[in-house]
């Protein structure tokens, strides 16, 4: 089962960011839920909200957090987020805490064979290598 | 494709330990990157009417920017923009070895580049950047604002934008992005010229876009036409060049090519204020090569690398039938030679024992220095070894890096030649090679004056940039604040 995690979120921004890491998590695919005051309305108190939040990360869902009186349990990540980070850059810089927890692993960006050799040529081309 | 992060690029948003104290004022920073645009036709008594490069030059201050070794774009621009040297980097240029194997050769893209640039550091600190068309920025990484790749992109269906939004926006405003000329290797000039044309506007097009839309702090954008034009187009400017002829229609291509772009840079100029520092800089510059050094056939000829094939018959390296048992170098071709010995434990069937190592590669330097030209006479080549050049040297250097006649002939890395020395190229035409000089021309709107800085190093542009920001210069960067 994949390792599951309490983001935090707090500072400038916070809604916005916390849809743009929603759906990179989603394209990583990994679970997500997003624990708002909404959401945490709907089970009637912060306690409950709080079962329900380490319920989640025990079954390796990323619960983002951004109710500002609910306090996770660890596993745990508290990021405030920058005001002068885009919501896109603020979502990298949590998804690089994640990689550095061990909760997702970055993708490669090796070229594939074929373009390996299309870039090969074409800096053979343009004279850089021989 | 996903990205690769740099590790720890984006864990720390304090200011970093050791920095440098801050020497001016806080300002915006635009830099204009050229690739390969060379002084003589910037600075010199032979120098173009550029009237916006004059007005910086004029202003501000200005300089020969020595590029670092290898000078080649890959990696000059990441040397430049991160202040740290090839052997930190562990890049030696477009292509490097990944292990130790023969054929274990990786294409050094922006995820070979494992410290931040400017921009990581900026949008660290922040600020909002935009980056276009900086070589080795792709696969993009992500940076506090927009980023558009070089021509290390596969094509324009590859990811070469952050945020990936930004691709279609890109579309939509400057009907697409243009990564490079293709087929450059061609005879068909007019047709290449209106493609270098184009790939030039298609850039300052995009570049201004990106500038009036986007709120920025740091702005960074290389044109690499000016590559391109050198390449293509040296031997019908340049009357020193062995094949140029007077009064050929391509007389004034590259003049003409350096005033447009001067005018589009006038262009951006204009939309900046005077709280915006500017920089213009180029990665090297350029001269006419005069041929090719066929180094491996040369290796072979000496007796240092056996191949199976059959004399006569021209074939890459790569494609041919080593005898790795009677091999004790072999080497790769391009604007400089790379060469390679084969160690006993290191290499897959390495023969050279390591207590022969120095030995060899000395004998080797003075062997290849000592070379002489077609007349006879020494063609001044350069031999040398990576720990002397760098402060540090990571990866898999070649075991030599070598310069011959002083840039003025490239490294032919295929072998099957009567001669070591060839003046025909078989990938295509093409009439110059790089030179150590880049240019550099700043104005930081404190009345310089036109002062001529000497002693710049590429290293240097980093902590400039970032002092301009007003961001603390990480300690371990190697270069200086101009």
């Amino acid at each position: 089962m994949e390792k599951g995690i309490a983001v935090t979120m707090s500072g400038a921004n916070v809604v916005e960011t916390a849809q743009v890491l929603t759906v990179r998590l989603i394209e990583m695919g990994r679970n997500v839920e997003h624990l708002d005051a909404a959401m945490a309305a709907r089970f009637g108190s912060i306690k409950a909200a709080s079962y329900a939040c380490e319920v989640l990360v025990r079954n390796g869902v990323v619960v983002i957090v951004t109710h500002p009186k609910l306090k996770p349990k660890p596993p745990c990540l508290d990021i405030e987020v920058d005001a002068n980070d885009t919501p896109d850059f603020a979502a990298e810089k949590v998804l690089d805490e994640l990689a550095a927890a061990g909760v997702i692993v970055m993708e490669s960006s090796d070229y594939s064979p074929e373009e390996e050799e299309r870039i090969r040529k074409r800096l053979a081309d343009l004279g850089y290598i021989e | 494709m996903a990205r690769r992060p740099v590790p720890g690029a984006f864990l720390r948003s304090r200011p970093i330990e050791g920095a440098f104290l801050r020497s001016r004022p806080t300002q915006r920073v635009l830099v204009i990157g050229l690739d390969c645009a060379t002084p003589q036709f910037v600075f010199g008594p032979q120098r173009f009417d550029l009237p916006n490069l004059q007005g910086l030059v004029e202003n501000g201050c200005w300089g020969l920017l020595r590029s670092c070794d290898p000078p080649i774009t890959a990696p000059a621009w990441a040397v430049m923009m991160s202040g740290r040297d090839p052997g930190a980097l562990g890049c030696y240029g477009f292509r490097n070895r990944k292990d130790h194997s023969y054929d274990g050769m990786v294409t050094a893209n922006s995820a070979a580049i494992r410290v931040r640039r400017a921009w990581d550091i900026a949008s660290r600190y922040g600020k909002k950047v935009v980056v276009l068309g900086v070589p080795q920025t792709y696969p993009v990484t992500p940076v506090n604002g927009w980023m558009v790749a070089d021509f290390l992109a596969p094509d324009t269906n590859a990811d070469y934008t952050y945020p990936k939004a930004l691709k279609a926006e890109i579309e939509a405003s400057v009907g697409g992005y243009i990564i490079d000329v293709k087929d450059f290797r061609t005879e068909k000039k007019d047709w290449l010229l209106e493609q270098l044309h184009a790939l030039m506007h298609n850039r300052f097009d995009l570049a201004r876009h990106l500038m009036t839309t986007k709120p920025w702090d740091f702005f960074m954008m290389v044109e690499m036409g000016v590559d391109r034009l050198h390449h293509g187009f040296w031997k019908f400017c340049d009357p020193m060049h062995p094949k140029y002829e007077p009064g050929n229609p391509y007389e004034n291509a590259i003049r003409d090519y350096y005033i447009a772009m001067d005018r589009r840079i006038g262009e951006l100029l204009a939309l900046v204020g005077p709280e915006t520092a500017v920089m213009v800089v180029s990665d090297h510059g350029a001269k006419a090569m005069l041929g090719g050094v066929c180094i491996n056939q040369w290796l072979i000829n000496e007796g240092y690398l056996r191949v199976a094939d059959p004399l006569g018959i021209r074939k890459r390296i790569e494609d041919c039938s080593i005898d790795w048992s009677q091999t004790r170098a072999w080497a790769s071709g391009g604007y400089y030679g790379r060469v390679f010995l084969n160690v006993a434990g290191r290499e897959p069937q390495g023969i050279v024992r390591p207590d022969e190592y120095e030995a060899l590669r000395k004998e080797m330097m003075e062997r290849i220095e000592a070379m002489p030209g077609p007349g006879g006479k020494p063609l001044g080549n350069k031999a040398v070894r990576p720990e002397d050049l760098y402060k540090t040297v990571n990866g898999i250097a070649p075991d030599l890096i070598v310069y011959f006649g002083d840039l003025s002939w490239r490294s032919v890395g295929a072998v099957g030649f009567d001669s070591i020395y060839t003046f025909e190229n078989d990938t295509g035409p093409d009439d110059a090679n790089h030179d150590f000089h880049g240019i550099f021309i700043m104005d930081d709107r404190s009345g310089r004056g036109g002062e001529e800085v000497k002693g710049l190093q590429i290293l240097d542009v980093a902590p400039t940039v970032l002092d301009l920001l007003g961001v603390d210069v990480p300690e371990d960067m190697q270069g200086k604040i101009i």
